[in-house]
C-alpha cells in the first residue's frame, strides 16, 4: 500500500500513466471532482433524506434467507433500519449515528452498542459489515482518487486510502457510468492488494429527480457460492425527517 | 562370614559412617525434591493449557479445530458415549461453541461462549476451582453464565447481573438471549480470562439454532503426557467424519515447549546428578581410601584380594541402600509437602502465558515414579563404584606396600 503513496509523489509517473490512459486533465483539479463523483455514488441511496423498503436475500453455503426491512436516512451520518420479516426477527433494528452503531433486539428488549472490535462483523447475517455502514459515507474523505481509465460511456476510478485514514480496504476501484450517472461495479482490495469483494449494481430507475440502480449485489470473492442481494422497493427521497428521529427511543419502537 | 565382617566394619567407625550416610541422604533427598519441582512446573504449564480449556484430547468433526467453523458439528451418540467409558478416561465433556457479542448496559465485548453440561465439564476442566467470585453453573441451570475476570471487568458485571449474547445463528438469523452472571473465574491465561464464558449447553444450542448438536468432546485422561497412544487407539474406532486430536496436536507450540523444557530439564538434571554423585563419590571414596592399611593387614593374614573387593562392595551396598531408603523417604516427604502446600510466589512474580500454557508463580512438586527410582538406582551404582575403585586399588597392592601406605 505505501508504494501507491510513493508513486503519487512523482508527478512524472502520474503524467505518464495519465497519458497511457488517455487522460490529460490536471490531476489536482480532477481529484477534487473524482471525490465528488464518488460521494455521489456512495450516497445515491441516502441523498438529503430518504425512506425505503428493502428486500435482502442472503445466500451462503449453509442457508438462504430473505428479509424485508424498512429504512430511514438523513444526510450521511444518520440512518435507521428495521426488519419487518421474517417473523422471528421482526423488530430487530440497527441505528447508525455518525460513527456509532447500535442494534436493538426485541426478543430480549435490549439495545447493544457495537464495539469497535466488532465493526468487521456481518450485519444482519449478510455480507455487509458494520464497517460498511459506518465508513462508506466517509470514503470520499478517507481515500485519494485517481482516474484509471475513461471511455465514452464510463469512468474507472481508483481510490487509495489517505495515510492516516482509519480504513479497512487497501484499494477500491469504481466503475461509474456517465449517462445516467450511476455506478456499475465497485471492487474492494485488501491491504495485500487481493481483490476480496465485488459489488454490482443494476435495475436502474429514476426516482423523482434521481436515477439510481435499485439492486445491489455483494459478492464475497473468497466464497464464490455466496452473495447478498439488496433490492430497494419503495424508495423516496427528500422526505420530512429530523435528527431527533434517529434516537435510541425510535430504535426500540416496535411496530 | 563376609557379611558379618562388612556389617561390623560399618559400625566400627560410626562417625565416618554417619558422615557418609548423611551426605548421601541429604543429597538424594534434595535431588528427588528438585526433580519433583521440575515436574511440577511442567505439569502446571500443561495443566493450564489442557485442564483449563482444551482437555487432554478433543473429539470433533474433521477440520473443526482449524477454523472453528460452526457448521462442522455432530451429535453425541450412545456408541460414542460407551466408547468414552473406560478407566483411562477420567472425564469427558460435550461442548458447543459460539462466538458473538456479549453486552451489559452500555458495555459490550466480543466473547467465546462454550455451551457445557456443568457436571461433565467439571470432570475435564478446573475452571470451577478458579472462581474468584460467585458460584459455578449448577446442573439444570437454564441461563447462567460463568465468565473470565477480564471479560467481566470490561462488561462491568458482577454475579447476579444480566448479560445479552448476540450472534449469527446457524440458520443465518440473529440469535440472541439473556444470561445471568453466576460466577467469575481467573485462570491467569489472559486470552481466556478476557474472552471465555461458560453457559448451559441447551441454552446455547437454542440460541445458535443447533439443537442436539455439539462441536467437540473434551476428554481428560489419567496420563496427560502419554495421551498420544490412547488417541491413536480411539482414532481407529471413531465414526467417520470425526477426528481425535491430543493436546500435542492441538497445541503444537505447547508440545515444542514441553520438548524444549524436557531438554533444559535434562541438562539441569544431569548437572544435579553430577554434583550429587561427586559428593557421594568423594565421601565414599575417601572413607574406603583411608582404610588401605587395614586391607593390607587383612590380606597379610590371608584374605584374598577378591574377598576384599567383595567385602567393600557389601559394605557400600549396605550403606548405600540404607542411605537411599532414608533419602528417598525424606525426598518423598519434602515433595509431598511441596505437592500439597507448595510455595506461593505470586507476591513477587506474575503468571506468564506462553504457547497456550500458563506458568503459575508457585513452587509446586509432582511425584512421579521416574523421579524417585532413577536417581535412587543411579546413586546406588555411583556409591558402589565409589567404594569399589579404592578397594580394587588396595586389593591389587602387595600387602606390604598397602600396610606401609599412609
Amino acid at each position: 500500500m505505501p508504494i501507491f503513496f510513493r508513486l503519487k509523489i512523482f508527478p512524472a509517473i502520474l503524467a505518464l500513466s495519465a497519458l497511457m490512459t488517455g487522460f490529460s486533465l490536471p490531476v489536482a483539479a480532477e481529484d477534487f471532482n473524482l471525490a465528488g463523483l464518488v460521494r455521489r455514488v456512495e450516497q445515491q441511496y441516502t441523498g438529503q433524506s430518504s425512506i425505503s423498503r428493502v428486500e435482502m436475500d442472503v445466500v451462503t453455503g449453509h442457508w438462504e434467507r430473505h428479509l424485508t426491512m424498512e429504512s430511514w436516512s438523513l444526510g450521511r451520518e444518520r440512518f435507521l433500519i428495521r426488519i419487518l420479516s421474517p417473523a422471528k426477527e421482526k423488530g430487530v433494528a440497527t441505528l447508525k449515528v455518525e460513527r456509532e452503531v447500535w442494534n436493538f433486539l426485541p426478543k430480549v428488549d435490549r439495545v447493544i452498542r457495537i464495539p469497535p472490535s466488532m465493526m468487521g462483523g456481518a450485519w444482519m447475517g449478510s455480507h455487509i459489515t458494520n464497517d460498511d455502514l459506518v465508513k462508506a459515507n466517509h470514503i470520499d474523505e478517507d481515500y485519494h482518487f485517481t482516474l484509471l481509465a475513461e471511455t465514452a460511456e464510463q469512468w474507472t476510478i481508483e481510490g487509495i486510502p489517505r495515510p492516516d485514514a482509519p480504513v479497512i480496504w487497501g484499494k477500491i476501484i469504481y466503475q461509474v457510468r456517465k449517462e445516467p450517472l450511476v455506478p456499475i461495479q465497485i471492487e474492494y482490495y485488501d491491504e495485500e492488494g487481493v481483490l476480496v469483494r465485488r459489488i454490482l449494481f443494476d435495475d436502474v430507475q429514476t426516482i423523482g429527480e434521481r436515477t439510481v440502480p435499485l439492486r445491489m449485489t455483494v459478492l464475497p470473492l473468497e466464497k464464490p457460492d455466496e452473495k447478498t442481494v439488496m433490492h430497494y422497493r419503495d424508495l423516496q427521497f427528500d422526505v420530512e425527517l429530523s435528527e431527533d428521529f434517529f434516537s435510541l427511543a425510535e430504535l426500540k419502537r416496535r411496530r | 562370614m563376609l557379611y558379618q565382617l562388612a556389617l561390623r566394619n560399618i559400625w566400627r567407625n560410626r562417625r565416618r559412617t554417619l558422615l557418609t550416610l548423611s551426605a548421601m541422604v541429604v543429597s538424594s533427598a534434595l535431588l528427588i525434591l528438585s526433580l519433583g519441582i521440575f515436574s511440577g512446573m511442567l505439569y502446571d504449564m500443561l495443566a493450564s493449557a489442557t485442564e483449563q480449556y482444551y482437555g487432554h484430547m478433543v473429539i470433533s468433526a474433521k477440520g473443526y479445530q482449524d477454523d472453528r467453523d460452526m457448521f462442522l458439528n455432530f451429535s453425541l451418540t450412545t456408541p460414542l458415549e460407551q466408547q468414552l467409558e473406560r478407566k483411562e478416561i477420567l472425564g469427558y465433556s460435550p461442548r458447543l461453541r459460539g462466538f458473538g457479542l456479549l453486552s451489559h448496559d452500555q458495555e459490550s465485548a466480543p466473547g467465546e461462549i462454550l455451551g457445557v453440561k456443568p457436571a461433565l465439564e467439571r470432570g475435564v476442566t478446573g475452571l470451577a476451582d478458579a472462581l474468584t467470585a460467585g458460584s459455578y453453573l449448577e446442573t439444570g441451570d437454564r441461563n447462567g453464565v460463568v465468565l473470565g475476570s477480564g471479560l467481566a471487568r470490561r462488561l462491568k458485571v458482577v454475579p447476579g447481573d444480566e448479560l445479552v449474547f448476540v450472534t449469527q445463528a446457524a440458520d443465518g438469523s440473529v440469535g440472541n438471549d439473556l444470561l445471568e452472571v453466576r460466577g467469575i473465574f481467573t485462570t491467569g491465561d489472559v486470552g481466556h480470562d478476557n474472552a471465555l464464558a461458560l453457559v448451559p449447553l441447551p441454552w446455547l444450542q437454542n440460541v445458535i439454532a443447533l439443537p442436539e448438536r455439539i462441536h467437540e468432546i473434551a476428554v481428560r485422561t489419567d496420563q496427560p503426557l502419554n495421551v498420544a497412544a490412547l488417541a491413536r487407539e480411539f482414532r481407529a474406532r471413531l465414526p467417520s467424519g470425526l477426528e481425535i486430536l491430543d493436546w500435542g496436536e492441538m497445541l503444537p507450540e505447547m508440545r515444542e515447549v514441553v520438548a524444549s523444557y524436557d531438554v533444559s530439564r535434562l541438562i539441569i538434571v544431569i548437572i544435579l546428578y553430577i554434583a550429587t554423585a561427586l559428593g557421594i563419590l568423594n565421601t565414599f571414596f575417601m572413607s574406603v581410601m583411608e582404610r588401605t592399611r587395614e586391607f593390607g593387614v587383612l590380606m597379610a593374614i590371608g584374605m584374598k584380594p577378591g574377598q576384599v573387593r567383595r567385602m567393600v562392595l557389601l559394605e557400600t551396598f549396605f550403606m548405600g541402600s540404607l542411605a537411599l531408603v532414608c533419602g528417598v523417604l525424606l525426598g518423598l516427604g519434602l515433595s509431598l509437602y511441596m505437592a500439597e502446600v507448595g510455595i506461593d510466589l505470586s507476591g513477587t512474580l506474575t503468571p506468564i502465558t506462553y504457547a497456550g500454557g500458563t506458568i503459575l508463580p508457585r513452587l509446586h512438586a509432582v511425584i512421579e515414579p521416574g523421579n524417585v527410582y532413577i536417581p535412587a538406582s543411579c546413586l546406588l551404582v555411583i556409591s558402589l563404584l565409589a567404594g569399589f575403585l579404592p578397594a580394587n586399588r588396595a586389593a591389587r597392592m602387595q600387602p606390604v606396600v598397602a600396610i606401609r601406605e599412609d
